[in-house]
């Protein structure tokens, strides 16, 4: 992902655009091979790596898959189950048998009702599309204090930085915990102060997350604020 | 069509009333991302028309009937603004605009990648403000713009053009007298890159070698509205990234 | 589609509000910027666009000769209407005019009609046969919070620069409609327990209770609406109506510099 923002030649294409011959390279994401040539589906930067052309999307929705940790907020209840909508095209489904909470048989509101936001992984998506979520894993829970807020998915990789660095920096820098979830959710806890820090890094990282110099900008602005 | 009069639409000197060639397009001025609540969206100008598309989705399907198991459905809706046409239209929907809504939807869904979100349902919302003949069109081109910013995968993007006939001459995007005065009306959607056709409507009268003329137009047409939808997408893109401080 | 309120949300709007802060940093009675724009439209008589914050509005004027009510022989006739079609946002569905698009055009409507800023008997063309109707009509496209003062902005600032198509009509030359007066909305929506001024969409969404005023050119009120669960105390109106009082003198400078 940060490997094409350092390219020094950023090629930006829209859909239907040739990107190049399809022999000898195969179609990542956001491409496909129709004419023996990869077409561009997304608009977005191009990416070629070993041997694999794919684009860096500018805008993309959340495509849910097994094992992302997502936040979701609860749409529904039923006797034993809860339905959470996570940002995706279809809800989730948390079933009893993988909350954290033992509850008898028509009792599941008493843990966690309509409105909640909770933090869960995704367990499995069936060939029908159908979510299944589990809160069963560490740090896996509700979540009952600070704030949410929202970001593109494209932009989720640049806000972490490369094996987190930026996040952590941020982390420290506003004395925030602070998660990002794969569905393009960030939850984040503190004081005040650290939480409108990070809302403002959260708002650039919406305007400009897939910019070259996003992570240049940021660490600037984390420095500022720990000299200040 | 509103047949051929005493109305008269070419000029002496061989132009069209407004001064334009047989074969030139009306001006058109595209802008992406224009809509903050929706996930993607687009304003475009055409001569005197405007319209935005804004896309939501793609988003869980309710009625749980109307899913599709192996797909996305593309639910569109084409709407006039009150205020968009010279008679006031009464809010809310009528025969022609479900039908365009119809065939617009079906011209969508052979462009984008339908396949990769089963069950789900994108929402596209075109909005006519401004109507000066060909916005259905308008909205296809609108839409397609607005989709790519949604970041849906496409195969392709489409254009929306349209020749026509008048006083026998082939002539390539009416205007308004010349959509109610003239003799033929063929509007399509066309696929940029390949050449293909996803949308295709015709009313009044034309020889085939006069179909083939407004083919040639429309094909040439869509060349150069495509060139200004690309730039459009492209400038938001761009925009951003020099924008930042 | 009903709105997920996130309780995360409701509970740091009162957090917030304890400190006196809001969630985008704005003072309590600041309003977001606002761009307009008239004679955006072909075809519309009158038009504007509006900008407000991330909430984009489109109001446009149309006219039609019609025959007068036979009580009132002399008196032309004004309608406003609002539509909040599904393109305005993901929350809106399809079908028939809902009681909150209804209501957003009735209250626009009653501030502009209330203040007496046109005048019913200029509109008349022949007494008893033939009167002009003046419908505006309001298109929501991107809903940020607080349309109804962008609505009610778009639909003065479209009727003030309405040029009357009277040609068309065969009634002599067009002329621009004469609008005597330029009443503007200021709404007030409660977040965290206290009113702030112009609430965007995540302050509506874990708001409660909202108060819209109207206001004429000499600070007379013309229409009032509180919308949504709440009650408010006397104490509180008074303060809002203060700000409204400031607010909305701005507002109509802002349309009145369209004319020039």
């Amino acid at each position: 992902m940060s490997g094409v923002l350092e390219g020094a030649e950023l090629r930006l294409v829209t859909p239907g655009e040739a990107i190049g011959a399809s022999s000898g390279a195969r179609a990542g994401s956001g491409v496909i091979i129709q004419n023996e040539k990869l077409i561009a589906t997304k608009v977005g930067w191009v990416n070629e790596k070993n041997g694999v052309t794919s684009i860096n999307p500018i805008n993309s929705a959340y495509m849910p898959r097994s094992g992302d940790l997502v936040i979701g907020i609860v749409e529904s209840v039923r006797n034993n189950l809860w339905f959470a909508e996570v940002n995706g095209p279809f809800n989730g489904l948390l079933p009893m048998s993988l909350a954290p909470w033992k509850v008898e048989f028509g009792a599941a509101r008493e843990q966690m009702d309509i409105g909640d936001i909770m933090l869960a992984r995704i367990q499995e998506v069936d060939e029908a599309h159908n979510i299944v979520l589990t809160m069963k894993g560490v740090g896996l829970r509700k979540l009952k204090e600070g704030i949410m807020e929202e970001i593109p998915i494209n932009t989720i990789a640049h806000l972490r930085g490369e094996n987190n660095s930026l996040l952590n920096k941020l982390k420290d820098a506003s004395d925030c915990r602070i998660i990002v979830a794969e569905n393009g959710r960030v939850w984040i806890d503190g004081e005040g102060n650290g939480i409108s820090f990070v809302r403002s890094i959260i708002e650039k990282t919406r305007n400009s997350g897939h910019n070259s110099r996003f992570t240049e900008n940021i660490l600037e602005i984390i420095e500022e604020r720990r000299s200040a | 069509m509103g047949g051929y009069g005493d109305v008269k639409l070419l000029r002496d000197d061989g132009l069209r009333l407004d001064g334009r060639k047989i074969d030139e397009m009306r001006e058109v001025e595209i802008e992406a991302g224009v809509l903050p609540a929706a996930d993607g969206s687009a304003w475009v100008k055409h001569g005197l028309n405007v319209a935005v598309c804004a896309i939501y989705g793609p988003m869980e399907a309710h009625p749980r009937k109307i899913q599709r198991q192996d797909r996305a459905v593309i639910d569109v809706r084409y709407n006039m603004a009150p205020f968009s046409t010279s008679d006031r239209i009464r809010p809310g929907f009528n025969r022609r605009s479900r039908e365009i809504s119809k065939v617009t939807a079906e011209a969508l869904e052979s462009v984008v990648l339908v396949e990769r979100y089963p069950r789900s349902k994108i929402r596209v919302e075109i909005e006519i403000l401004a109507a000066e003949a060909g916005t259905r069109c308008v909205g296809i081109t609108a839409a397609a713009v607005a989709l790519a910013d949604a970041g849906i995968p496409m195969r392709d993007l489409i254009v929306g053009v349209a020749s026509g006939k008048v006083e026998d001459t082939v002539v390539l995007d009416l205007d308004k007298a010349e959509d109610n005065y003239g003799q033929a009306d063929l509007p399509m959607g066309i696929l940029p890159t390949t050449g293909e056709i996803a949308f295709l409507q015709m009313d009044g009268d034309l020889s085939v070698d006069e179909y083939n003329t407004c083919l040639q137009y429309n094909m040439k047409a869509a060349k150069e509205i495509h060139t200004i939808m690309v730039d459009a997408l492209r400038r938001r893109y761009e925009s951003k990234n020099g924008g930042e401080k | 589609m009903v709105e997920l309120v996130p309780k995360l949300l409701r509970q740091e709007l009162n957090k917030l509000a304890e400190e006196d802060k809001r969630i985008d940093g704005r003072k309590r009675w600041e309003s977001r910027e606002i761009t307009l724009e008239t004679n955006c439209l072909y075809n519309a008589e009158g038009s504007a666009k509006v900008v407000w914050g991330e909430t984009v509005i489109y109001a446009g004027v149309k006219f039609e000769v019609r025959t007068p009510w036979p009580d009132r022989p002399t008196q032309g006739s004004l309608m406003c209407g609002a539509e909040l079609r599904p393109v305005a946002g993901r929350k809106y569905e399809p079908g028939p005019p809902s009681p909150e698009s209804i209501e957003l055009g009735r209250v626009v409507d009653r501030g502009i009609r209330e203040s007496g800023c046109i005048d019913m008997d200029s509109l008349c063309i022949i007494p008893g046969e033939k009167v002009l109707g003046i419908m505006i009509d309001i298109h929501v496209l991107s809903d940020k919070g607080n349309i109804f003062d962008a609505c009610a902005l778009g639909a003065i600032a479209a009727l003030r620069t309405a040029i009357v198509p009277a040609e068309r009509f065969d009634i002599g030359e067009d002329y621009p409609l004469s609008v005597s007066m330029t009443p503007t909305m200021c709404s007030f929506t409660r977040v965290g327990g206290r009113y702030v001024l112009d609430a965007n969409e995540k302050e509506e969404l874990g708001g409660d209770e909202r108060i819209h005023i109207t206001l004429g050119d000499e600070g007379h009120l013309h229409s009032l609406q509180k919308g949504l669960k709440g009650t408010f105390t006397p104490a509180e109106f008074d303060e809002i109506l203060q700000v409204a009082q400031g607010r909305c003198k701005e507002l109509a400078n802002l349309v009145n510099a369209q004319e020039e």
